[in-house]
């Protein structure tokens, strides 16, 4: 089957799967650049495991809401408790982070060895990145949390460009840099549980991190910085897919994989091709 | 002089933690002063005070109202402390001095763009506006930190260690702008520094922070060898070279 024949098939077979991947990884692309110019990367980690322990608690008989539910109000709860945690604690930041992290993988486990046999099934899709199968319902809730966080970027850029850059001089303008910090961490933790829920946490982390680190090694300017991850985060999932289909292989795996390709690429052309300059 | 900054018998800290007590001094309206001391008696607590970050224990802390408006204060952080993972050109750096005037949803206009190409200007750095920030010279940095503070345009500039880990060129010409920037745009201007002979040579009053002492006055009553030496704890002399002021520290056996 040729390409053409494949994109064909996903687009009538698949389609909430395409434009679920494409929609999660411009966005993931985005927030990236915020998550990764404050170096809270590994934030974005924690809170996809934090989003995939949320969803596996709903599994149990004792937190009997919706999936997707379960895993927003843990996400949520956590980025409160730890963007604070992170601000002014004596333990340093990667430590609250690494301890978060360990936990809620721990707790995962866990639900797991205590949920019933079909239900591990489903956590297991669900850890593995099975994007093939997006329902409509998730997929609308996906365009709504996109439509907000595209919204609050929009409407408030230049106060979250300020406060990642110098909270200490933002808060003498009258900027309460832990307050804006505070959005920012709720929006991406909406945006985190359900693109998590739906996508897998290895897509999400993986967007949320390589396109914005390729798009720092390929230029200079913010603006270009923004562009070039969003365009990555738009193009991967598309070849992603396709090579996976050609290749009989796991989609999210794929589509991660060939982000990773470009910043190979890119990572190269900045040492070879733009040299010492 | 209006008085800008009251403190009236002050006491600063952070929780149950007191760092400095009963601390009173004024900053007018057009004056140059300076804060000095050792690192970590106070100086950076008072100056978050002054900006409105952190509550007095207690005392009371009187910040003018000029115009019927809150005091606009410009402040220029020690550069260290600004993370620039991103990109930003100095002029994208400095244009962050405009938010406060733009609001919380209006976009960066003509206006601005004139005023942050003014600040540029005020700096002499034009030439170097659309570098890249973190890509600039400590000397640089400083400038286009201070431009920002300037693009705020501000009733008082408060300046953190902004000579701190530069060469004698370096210092010597962030300093001398500052001067100029006091005397042609007349703005009041607290300087904060562990350097002595940097506040000395170019302030009209000062302030000597530490926890045995706080001293306010002039820099030839303030700055004296006998304050110094009780407050760094060794022998100190304040000596006049070239009709500038120099802190000389004396040998480790005491001697002067």
């Amino acid at each position: 089957m040729g390409v053409i024949d494949i994109g064909r098939t996903i687009l009538e077979e698949f389609p909430l799967a395409l434009f679920g991947s494409v929609m999660v990884g411009t966005l993931c692309a985005f927030l990236g650049v915020y998550i990764v110019a404050r170096r809270v990367v590994f934030l974005g980690a924690v809170l996809t495991q934090v989003s995939v322990m949320g969803l596996a608690l709903t599994f149990l008989p004792v937190f009997p809401v919706p999936h997707t539910i379960g895993s927003l109000v843990i996400t949520l709860i956590t980025v409160v408790i730890v963007s604070r945690l992170i601000t002014g604690s004596k333990v340093p930041r990667d430590s609250v982070l690494g301890v978060v992290f360990i936990t809620s993988v721990a707790a995962r486990i866990l639900i797991m060895q205590v949920a019933k046999r079909v239900e591990v099934a489903e956590i297991d899709n669900l850890l593995r990145g099975d994007i093939l199968f997006v329902t409509p319902d998730l997929f609308l809730l996906m365009t709504v949390a996109f439509v907000m966080a595209v919204a609050v970027h929009l409407v408030f850029h230049k106060e979250f460009m300020y406060a990642a850059f110098d909270p200490e001089t933002a808060q003498t303008q009258g900027y309460h840099a832990a307050r804006w910090d505070m959005i920012f961490y709720v929006v991406a933790a909406v945006v985190i549980a359900f693109a998590t829920h739906m996508v897998g946490d290895l897509f999400v982390f993986g967007f949320l991190v390589v396109p914005p680190v390729t798009a720092l090694l390929l230029t200079r300017s913010v603006k270009m910085i923004f562009f070039l991850s969003v365009l990555i985060g738009l193009i991967s999932p598309v070849v992603g897919l396709i090579l996976a289909f050609r290749l009989d292989v796991p989609a999210s795996p794929a589509i991660v994989g060939v982000a990773s390709v470009a910043l190979g690429a890119a990572w190269l052309w900045s040492v070879v091709g733009r040299g010492g300059r | 002089m209006l008085p800008f900054v009251r403190f009236t018998n002050v006491s600063l800290g952070y929780g149950r933690n007191v760092v400095l007590r009963d601390v009173s001094f004024v900053i007018g309206a057009g004056e140059y002063f300076g804060l000095v001391g050792p690192n970590g008696t106070g100086k950076t607590t008072i100056v978050r005070t002054i900006l409105g970050s952190l509550k007095p224990i207690s005392g009371t802390v009187d910040v003018a109202h000029p115009q019927g408006r809150p005091l606009r204060f410009g402040y220029v952080p020690q550069r260290d402390t600004v993370d620039a993972v991103l990109p930003y050109t100095a002029r994208e750096v400095v244009m962050m001095g405009r938010f406060r005037q733009l609001g919380l949803l209006r976009r960066p206009g003509a206006i601005d763009r004139d005023a942050v190409a003014k600040s540029l200007a005020q700096v002499h750095m034009e030439d170097a506006a659309d570098r890249t920030f973190r890509d600039l010279s400590g000397g640089l940095k400083q400038r286009a930190l201070i431009a920002r503070a300037l693009a705020s345009d501000p009733d008082m500039l408060v300046l953190d260690e902004p000579t701190n880990g530069m060469d004698l060129a370096s210092r010597r010409a962030i300093l001398d702008l500052i001067d100029d920037l006091h005397q042609t745009k007349s703005l009041t201007v607290l300087l904060v520094s562990h350097l002595l002979d940097d506040v000395a040579n170019h302030v009209q009053r000062l302030a000597v922070v530490d926890h045995k002492i706080f001293s306010v006055g002039s820099v030839d009553a303030v700055l004296t060898g006998t304050n110094l030496s009780a407050i760094y704890d060794m022998p100190v002399d304040v000596a006049q070279v070239r009709g500038r002021t120099v802190i000389v520290t004396g040998g480790r056996d005491g001697s002067h």
